[in-house]
């Protein structure tokens, strides 16, 4: 076991900061509090991911076929950490490298690849992705947002909820029924967003501008050619998709700045005398560092090739575990940043709080570890 | 960074499985509170395995490993001292190595019997061979470990040219690894119990209000677990004392669930659950329990006030 980053992997991390401290503007730590996905922000993300694809910072971890570096798992950890950790400049275009861009890779057509894949690797195009509607959360395949062949069209009718970016993004990345069998009834339509009858309408969250949005289709028509892999292979796609997504975000790593920042403060305020509050960071750093050493054991398994089983969702409960931890203790012992004393401080909080919900709930994660780690006997339905 | 196992860490771990595999399989049928066994000691002993962190190329991080795998057997044993903390000490030091802290003298000593090694940590580190009339041994004492209480500290010890925060430091480490084991073997005997035992017509872990804490308590005992490596790895002060006190904290919110859900057969001695939580309960306290290693990591981390 080695714990240490290697010269080389500490040099890419070096260079990441590097980067983000040459390009990011002065008053980035206000601005970034616009949220990842508000209007502000995604203007931004346009001219700062086409920097990084200059310098080679968006897709270095795509293999090298693809238009990447083929550089290993850690690199695209030590990529993910710091730009989240800088409050996530590259916005709702993270997702484009982390997954969209490999799915259009494996199963897009070459007319798909041609028409998406430059705008993905040139740092301007955002995707949303159409899964989560009113009766479908967690239970996924329930979903009855319908696609009906007709002609050399498909006719979508139906409603998407909490769809990130909506409201800015170019393609939907849209789930549909096609058939009535639960998941083998799901198919995948590439959706451009200005394509008559959607409508968004933008929720106003706890968590910033632009986030989430309820997406309307009614009667909109998009060409046969719009299908992403076969009819009914959907749920096949997005296991692979969301394969390199299952550790989520690295939220373990803002949480460490977060109450770092949040402990270099109180110290120069002389709020750093008292056991209770020493006591109380260090349980929070207990936890993000039992994140980090969780997500890390998952990463070596990708880095060596192996399949990353159930063992994903305890290191994303522990990053839960973390995020709140840390957010506890900013709101007891500096309330103030919650004002906007400490945007970075703010930042944090305001984003923290999504971590036990997005890309998959932590009850859900509790049920994974439940049946595929402990081998618990199944819940009956 | 690469968390996987050396091959030489393989090894060694396999060979303790072998050894380990008998005991496993011992009966457990009422135990009493601790379950010793000298011919785990000497097997232990005979094989080097407590000595792996005086080889340098495996170092504290095997010791780590060692410790952590031996305390899933419901035999105690004393390793974590002997493999984590000895090697400061230096091998002419005997075991069993019996920890105390100089201002809580009043404490149950682990393994503590005439002829035990106590390390004494104070501002120095001292240490002495018990005498029959230093110890008293607590025989009904609510604990999964063999302990006595300490009646006297001699004045003449022998002086250890270490220092006494590198000591906790590695003192922290062994209890954090232990308590890994410990949590690790706990949760497997419950989750065995709760998926053969039916009620209502089902087993009782398939019960949602069960699946989850015991799911939560996976989170936090894999949390203990790579904690207590890093700290056997990079031997940091920090890490060392953020892997006590998660391990403490994760005993604190799942020994008590842990013999709920085992319903009254949880609280027999014919049972085995008792012979990891109730190790658990003496580790709880030690080097100033949650609080004491929670101050200790943020003086490392950030420094005083
Ligand atoms: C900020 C944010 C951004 C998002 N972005 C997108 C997006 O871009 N695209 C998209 O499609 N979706 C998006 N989502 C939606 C997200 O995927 C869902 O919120 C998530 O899957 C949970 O579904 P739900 O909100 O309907 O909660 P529910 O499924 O209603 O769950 C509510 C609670 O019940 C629990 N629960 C549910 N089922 C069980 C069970 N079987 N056992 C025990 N407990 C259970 C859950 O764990 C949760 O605690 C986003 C969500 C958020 C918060």
């Amino acid at each position: 076991m080695n714990f240490a980053w290697t010269a080389e992997e500490a040099a890419f991390r070096q260079r990441l900061k590097d980067f983000l401290a040459a390009t990011l503007p002065d008053d980035w730590e206000r601005f970034s509090q616009h949220g990842p996905a508000s209007p502000a922000l995604t203007e931004y993300a346009r001219a700062f991911c086409g920097k990084l694809a200059e310098d080679g910072l968006l897709t270095p971890h795509w293999p090298v076929e693809i238009g990447g570096q083929g550089l290993d798992p850690w690199h695209q950890t030590i990529l993910a950490e710091e730009m989240w950790v800088a409050g996530e400049p590259r916005g709702g275009q993270y997702m484009n490298v982390n997954w969209v861009g490999p799915t259009l890779i494996k199963y897009g057509s070459p007319a798909q690849q041609q028409r998406y894949l430059p705008a993905i690797t040139g740092g301007t195009a955002l995707w949303c992705q159409g899964f989560s509607e009113p009766g479908s959360g967690s239970d996924l395949a329930s979903l009855r947002t319908r696609a009906e062949r007709v002609g050399e069209d498909y006719h979508v009718n139906g409603q998407k909820i909490w769809t990130s970016y909506a409201g800015l993004a170019d393609t939907c990345f849209l789930l549909c029924r096609t058939g009535e069998d639960r998941k083998k009834g799901i198919s995948i339509l590439l959706v451009p967003m200005d394509t008559p009858g959607i409508t968004v309408r933008a929720i106003p969250s706890l968590i910033g501008e632009g986030d989430i949005h309820e997406v309307f289709f009614d009667d909109v028509r998009v060409p046969a050619t719009a299908l992403f892999g076969d009819e009914g292979q959907a749920w096949e796609i997005i296991a692979f998709s969301l394969v390199n997504e299952r550790l989520g975000i690295p939220r373990y790593r803002l949480a460490r700045a977060a109450r770092d920042r949040a402990v270099a403060v109180l110290k120069a305020q002389g709020g750093w005398s008292g056991e209770a509050v020493r006591i109380e960071a260090a349980h929070a750093a207990a936890l993000c560092e039992a994140a980090r050493t969780a997500s890390y054991a998952i990463v070596t398994k990708r880095a060596q090739g192996e399949a990353v089983g159930p063992e994903s969702s305890s290191a994303r409960f522990a990053t839960v575990m973390a995020e709140r931890r840390v957010a506890e203790f900013v709101v007891e012992y500096l309330p103030e940043a919650l004002a906007d004393a400490h945007p970075y401080l703010k930042m944090h909080h305001q984003r923290g709080i999504v971590a036990g919900i997005a890309a998959g709930a932590a009850e859900i994660q509790l049920n994974i570890i439940a049946n595929d780690v402990l081998k618990l006997p199944r819940e009956p339905r | 960074m690469d968390l996987s196992l050396s091959s030489d860490q393989i090894a060694v771990l396999d060979a303790l499985d072998s050894l380990a595999k008998p005991y496993e399989a011992a009966p457990l049928h009422g135990t009493g509170f601790a379950l010793t066994d000298p011919g785990l000691d000497r097997a232990l002993a005979g094989g080097g395995f407590l000595d792996v962190g005086f080889d340098p190329d495996l170092g504290i991080a095997t010791a780590g490993l060692v410790v952590e795998r031996l305390a899933r057997l419901p035999q105690a044993s004393e390793a974590a001292s002997s493999a984590i903390v000895r090697p400061l000490l230096g091998d002419g030091v005997g075991s069993p190595l019996c920890m105390v802290e100089e201002d809580k003298l009043l404490r149950p000593v682990r393994f503590l019997r005439e002829g035990a090694t106590v390390v004494v940590a104070g501002r120095s580190v001292t240490s002495f061979v018990a005498t029959a009339g230093q110890v008293r041994a607590e025989p009904e004492a609510l604990f999964g470990y063999p302990v006595a209480t300490l009646l006297s500290l001699p004045e003449a010890r022998t002086d250890h040219a270490v220092d006494a925060a590198l000591l906790r430091t590695h003192w922290r480490i062994a209890l954090a690894a232990e308590s890994a084991g410990l949590l690790a073997a706990a949760l497997a005997s419950v989750c065995a119990h709760t998926t053969e035992r039916q009620q209502f017509g089902r087993p009782l872990a398939s019960f949602q209000g069960l699946r989850h804490r015991l799911a939560e308590a996976q989170v936090r005992t894999n949390g203990v677990y790579w904690l207590a490596m890093k700290a056997a790895a990079t031997l940091d002060p920090a890490d060392a004392a953020l892997a006590a006190l998660h391990a403490q904290e994760t005993a604190r919110a799942v020994v008590y669930d842990f013999h709920q859900f085992m319903g009254a057969m949880g609280m027999t001695l014919e049972h085995p659950l008792h012979l990891w939580t109730y190790r658990l309960k003496l580790l709880a306290g030690e080097l100033g329990g949650r609080g004491g290693n929670a101050l200790a990591a943020a003086e490392t981390l950030w420094g005083s006030a």
